[in-house]
C-alpha cells in the first residue's frame, strides 16, 4: 500500500469518545483523573458511562440489551452518519471494518445465574427462563456491525477484527485496500475499548515483567475513508503507507533477534514514500517504550491519547489518529507533513501507519 | 503489473473426524458424518433440549500428538484444537524452520466461553447482594484459567506466532461464521499485495457449552429435533430444522507460487479470488432474496477475473437452517443465471457431514475445496432425502460424486449478514 498502481485513500472525518469527551480537540484540554475502580480499589481507569444511541438511527431496544462496550462504539459511528451519507453513494460501495474486543462477561445472564442459585433444583428451567434469547448474539462482535450496516446502509466489503491495539490497524488497513482496490468507494473504520472488567487484569499474567500496570480507558473511535477529498476541507489527510509485524513478549522466544522487527516495520513504512525519519513532521508513540526508541535512535515522540484518557485497546489507534491530526499545528498546511504513528501492543503487535496531511487541493 | 499467483501448499484439520486432514477427506467420501450424541457438561442425563453435536473425541487423538504442548497448555479448548491444526498444517506443508519466522498468522476465533462457575463467583456469599465484579476479583483464585475472564480471543493467533518465532503480521479475525473464510481471504490478499510471502490462516471454535447452545437453541438456530437421530443435519431437505455444531478447526499454509515453487513445495490448490459484503438486513436473519451472498460471491469472481460459467463447484455454507439454504439458493441462482449455469453447478453442504465449526467453518470447508478441486471429487450433502421446493440446485445427495473440479467457489455467512465467499482452483503450473 499505497502503491502507485492504487486509488488513494483518504481520511474524511473521525470522531472519538473517551474520558476526555466526544472531541479529538477535547484531548488537548483539561486532563481526566484516572478513577479508582470499584471492583478493585487498588487499580484506577477512565471508566465511561453509557451513551444513550439517537434513536433516529437506531431501534430503541438496542439501548437496553446491546452491551456498554457496543453502545459506545454505535454512539461514536453514527456521529459519521451524515458525511457519509452526504457522499450519495451506492450502500454496495461503503466498505464496513470493524476491531471489536470480545465482552468479557454475558452480564444479562446473571438473572439466569442468580435464579438458578435460588432454586437449584430447577436449573435448566431458570436458565432457559432467565436468558435472553439474543444473549450470545450481542456478544458477537458481528451484532454491532449488523447494527451499523442497517442503521448506515453499508453494504460493501466487510472485515472484523478482534484482539488488542493491533486490531484498530488491521480494520483500517482493511478499509482502506477496499478504497485502493477499488473494491469500495468510502468505508466506515469503527473501534471499541473492552468494557473495564477483572477479565483486564485477571490476563495480566501476559505481561512482560518490569511492565508499568495497565491504566484502562472506556472509549471508542471512528473514521470515514474516501476516494476524494472534500472540496471544503482546509486540508487533505492521505493514507500513505503502513507496517505490521509481531514481537513476542514471552521470553521464552524473546532472543537477541528483539528489535529486528521494530526496524523492519519502521524500514518498510518508511519506504512507501522513500522517506526518512528526518522527512517526518511529527511521530506519536510510547516514549517510554525502550525498544521502540531504540529502533528511531531517540528521535522525539510525542505520547498518544494513552496518558490522557488511558490504556483504550482495539480503539487506541483511531483515537490516536485523531489526536495527531487534531494538533493545531497541522490545521491548514503550506507543505506536505508526514506523520507516523507508531505502536507496540504488550501482547506482541507492532504497528506503523505513516498519513500525510497536505494543503487543500484547489478546484482548478 | 503481474499479479502474483497464491497457493495452498499445507493443511491441517481437527474436526469431529479426528485429527488428520486424511481423515476428515476419506470419511467424508465414504459419505460419513461425525455427528454423535451429545449433552453440555454437568447437564448430563437433563431435559437439555439440544442431543446432538459433532464433537471433537479427545480419546482418539493418535500417539504421536499425544505430547503436543497445546494439550498442557493453559488455553481454551478451541485454541487446543486450532493449534495442532496449524501445526499439522505447518508439517503437511514441509516448511523449513528456518522460514518459520517469515509466516504471517491469521485466525478466526469465536465468542469466548462463558462459565457458570466463573459467573457465580460474581455473587456475594450471604446472596443479599446484586452481582458485583467486586466479588469476582475478591475471588480471583477461584476463576478458571480456560474461561473467558482469563483468555483473550487473541490467544489462538498469539500462541501459533509464538511457536513459529513469527514476526508477523498476527491478526485475530472476528466476524461470526465467516471468520475463518475472512482469515484465509485476508491472508490471500496480503501475499497478492506483497505484505508477507506465507501465511498461516484459518481458525478454529467450539461452542459446545451451556451458554452458547442455549442461546443458539432459544435464538431458533439449532436443531432440537429427535425423529431422525443423528442424521438430524439436512441442509437443503425440506425437513431441516436448524444447525447442528460442531467444533474443531483447520489452518492452511498459503504462499506465493514462486515461493513454493523454489523451495520445492507441491500446491494442493490455487485461490484465485475473494469477496466480502454485508446484508444490512436483520441481525437474526439472513437478507431473504440472498442479495448480500450473491454480491459476495460475484465480488470474489470479480476479484479472481474468473466468468460465472466457469466455476463447476460451490461448496455451501449450507446449515440446514430454514432461512439461510432458501436465500442462498436464490444467490446461486442470481450469480450463476446467464445460460442457467446454475443447473449444470455442483453444490455441497459439507456441515451435514462435521457440523457448524462456527467462527471456523469456513477453514475445513476451504480445505475440503480445495480438496476437491485437486482430486476431482465432490463431497456429499448428506440426509438430503426430500427435496424442498425452494431448494432446487444439485446438491449431490448423499453420495459423493466424481467430477472434474477446475475452479470452486467456497461461501461463508455469518450471523448478522457478513458474507465471505473464496474462489479457487485446480493447481497448474501456467495460469488458469
Amino acid at each position: 500500500m499505497m502503491s502507485g498502481t492504487t486509488r488513494p485513500v483518504y481520511l474524511l472525518e473521525s470522531a472519538v469518545l473517551n474520558a476526555a469527551g466526544n472531541s479529538a480537540e477535547a484531548l488537548y484540554g483539561q486532563a481526566p483523573t484516572a478513577n479508582a475502580l470499584e471492583f478493585a480499589p487498588d487499580r484506577r481507569g477512565f471508566p465511561l458511562s453509557v451513551p444513550r444511541l439517537p434513536t433516529d438511527r437506531f431501534d430503541r431496544k438496542l439501548q437496553r440489551s446491546v452491551e456498554a462496550q457496543s453502545l459506545r462504539l454505535l454512539h461514536c459511528a453514527a456521529r459519521l452518519g451524515p458525511r457519509l451519507e452526504a457522499l450519495g453513494l451506492p450502500p454496495e460501495r461503503v466498505a464496513l471494518t470493524a476491531a471489536i474486543p470480545e465482552v468479557d462477561a454475558p452480564s444479562p445472564s446473571w438473572e439466569a445465574v442468580a435464579a438458578m442459585r435460588q432454586q437449584p433444583d430447577l436449573w435448566l428451567a431458570q436458565w432457559f427462563a432467565n436468558t435472553p434469547p439474543l444473549h450470545s448474539l450481542i456478544l458477537l462482535n458481528s451484532s454491532s456491525m449488523a447494527y451499523l450496516a442497517e442503521a448506515l446502509a453499508c453494504r460493501g466489503p466487510m472485515a472484523g477484527y478482534c484482539g488488542q491495539e493491533g486490531a484498530g490497524l488491521d480494520a483500517l488497513l482493511e478499509a482502506s485496500h477496499n478504497i485502493a482496490e477499488g473494491r469500495a468507494d468510502a468505508a466506515l473504520v469503527v473501534s471499541t475499548s473492552p468494557n473495564i472488567t477483572p477479565a483486564l487484569f485477571l490476563r495480566e499474567t501476559e505481561l512482560e515483567e518490569g511492565t508499568t500496570p495497565l491504566v484502562p480507558g472506556e472509549g471508542a473511535a471512528a473514521c470515514l475513508l474516501g476516494v476524494e477529498p472534500a472540496k471544503s476541507d482546509t486540508r487533505n489527510v492521505r493514507i500513505v503507507g503502513y507496517s505490521r509485524g509481531f514481537l513476542s513478549p514471552t521470553p521464552a522466544q524473546a532472543d537477541a533477534r528483539q528489535a529486528d522487527p521494530f526496524a523492519r516495520v519502521l524500514n518498510q513504512v518508511l519506504s512507501c514514500e522513500h522517506l526518512s525519519m528526518s522527512d517526518l513532521s511529527a511521530v506519536w508513540s510510547d516514549p517510554d517504550d525502550a525498544l521502540l526508541r531504540r529502533a528511531i535512535d531517540n528521535y522525539p515522540v510525542r505520547p498518544g491519547s494513552r496518558p490522557v484518557v488511558g490504556a483504550l485497546g482495539a480503539s487506541s489507534l483511531l483515537t490516536d489518529l485523531a489526536y495527531a491530526l487534531a494538533a493545531p499545528e497541522f490545521a491548514a498546511p503550506v507543505q506536505t507533513n508526514y506523520l507516523l504513528l507508531l505502536n507496540r501492543s504488550y501482547t506482541g503487535h507492532l504497528g506503523a501507519l505513516l498519513l500525510a496531511v497536505e494543503p487543500a487541493r484547489r478546484a482548478p | 503489473m503481474r499479479r502474483p499467483r497464491i497457493v495452498i501448499s499445507g493443511l491441517g484439520a481437527v474436526t469431529g473426524f479426528g485429527f488428520e486432514w486424511q481423515t476428515l477427506w476419506s470419511e467424508m467420501l465414504l459419505g460419513r458424518h461425525c455427528i454423535r450424541p451429545w449433552q453440555p457438561e454437568g447437564a448430563a442425563g437433563t431435559s437439555f433440549p439440544i442431543r446432538y453435536a459433532a464433537a471433537v473425541d479427545e480419546q482418539s487423538l493418535p500417539a504421536y500428538l499425544q505430547t503436543h504442548p497445546a494439550w498442557s497448555s493453559e488455553l481454551e479448548k478451541r485454541a487446543r484444537y486450532g493449534w495442532v491444526a496449524a501445526s499439522q498444517a505447518l508439517t503437511d506443508s514441509r516448511l523449513s524452520s528456518v522460514q518459520w519466522r517469515e509466516v504471517a498468522v491469521l485466525a478466526a476465533s469465536g465468542a469466548p466461553h462463558h462459565w457458570l462457575s466463573d459467573m457465580q463467583l460474581a455473587f456475594p456469599d450471604d446472596g443479599d447482594e446484586q452481582p458485583s465484579w467486586r466479588h469476582v476479583m475478591r475471588r480471583a483464585d477461584q476463576v478458571r484459567r480456560d474461561g473467558a475472564l482469563r483468555q483473550s480471543s487473541d490467544r489462538l493467533a498469539r500462541v501459533i506466532a509464538n511457536e513459529l518465532g513469527s514476526q508477523g503480521p498476527v491478526l485475530n479475525i472476528s466476524s461470526a461464521c465467516a471468520g475463518a473464510a475472512q482469515a484465509i481471504g485476508n491472508a490471500f490478499h496480503m501475499l497478492r499485495r506483497g505484505e508477507c510471502e506465507l501465511a498461516l490462516a484459518g481458525g478454529a471454535d467450539s461452542v459446545l457449552n451451556l451458554d452458547t447452545m442455549t442461546a443458539l437453541y432459544l435464538l431458533g438456530a439449532a436443531s432440537s429435533e429427535t425423529r431422525w437421530g443423528a442424521d438430524l443435519c439436512r441442509p437443503f431437505d425440506a425437513a431441516r430444522a436448524g444447525l447442528v455444531a460442531g467444533e474443531g478447526g483447520a489452518f492452511l499454509l498459503l504462499e506465493t507460487l514462486e515461493h513454493a515453487l523454489a523451495r520445492g513445495a507441491e500446491p494442493y490448490a490455487e485461490i484465485l479470488g475473494y469477496g466480502t459484503s454485508l446484508d444490512g438486513y436483520k441481525l437474526t436473519a439472513p437478507e431473504p432474496e440472498g442479495r448480500g451472498a450473491s454480491q459476495a460471491m460475484a465480488a470474489a469472481l470479480d476479484d479472481a477475473g474468473v466468468h460465472p460459467e466457469q466455476v463447476d463447484l460451490i461448496n455451501a455454507h449450507g446449515t440446514s437452517t430454514p432461512l439461510n439454504d432458501r436465500s442462498e439458493t436464490l444467490a446461486v441462482k442470481r450469480v450463476f443465471a446467464r445460460n442457467q449455469h446454475y443447473r449444470r453447478l455442483s453444490v455441497s453442504a459439507n456441515k451435514s457431514q462435521f457440523g457448524h465449526l462456527i467462527a471456523a467453518a469456513g477453514a475445513p470447508e476451504i480445505l475440503v475445496t480445495a480438496l476437491s478441486c485437486r482430486e476431482d471429487w465432490v463431497t456429499p450433502t448428506l440426509n438430503l432425502n426430500e427435496a424442498d421446493p425452494d431448494c432446487d440446485l444439485n446438491y449431490c445427495p448423499n453420495e459423493a460424486k466424481q467430477q472434474r473440479v477446475d475452479i470452486a467457489i467456497s461461501n461463508s455467512f455469518g450471523f448478522g449478514g457478513l458474507n465471505a465467499s473464496l474462489v479457487l482452483a485446480k493447481y497448474r503450473s501456467e495460469a488458469p
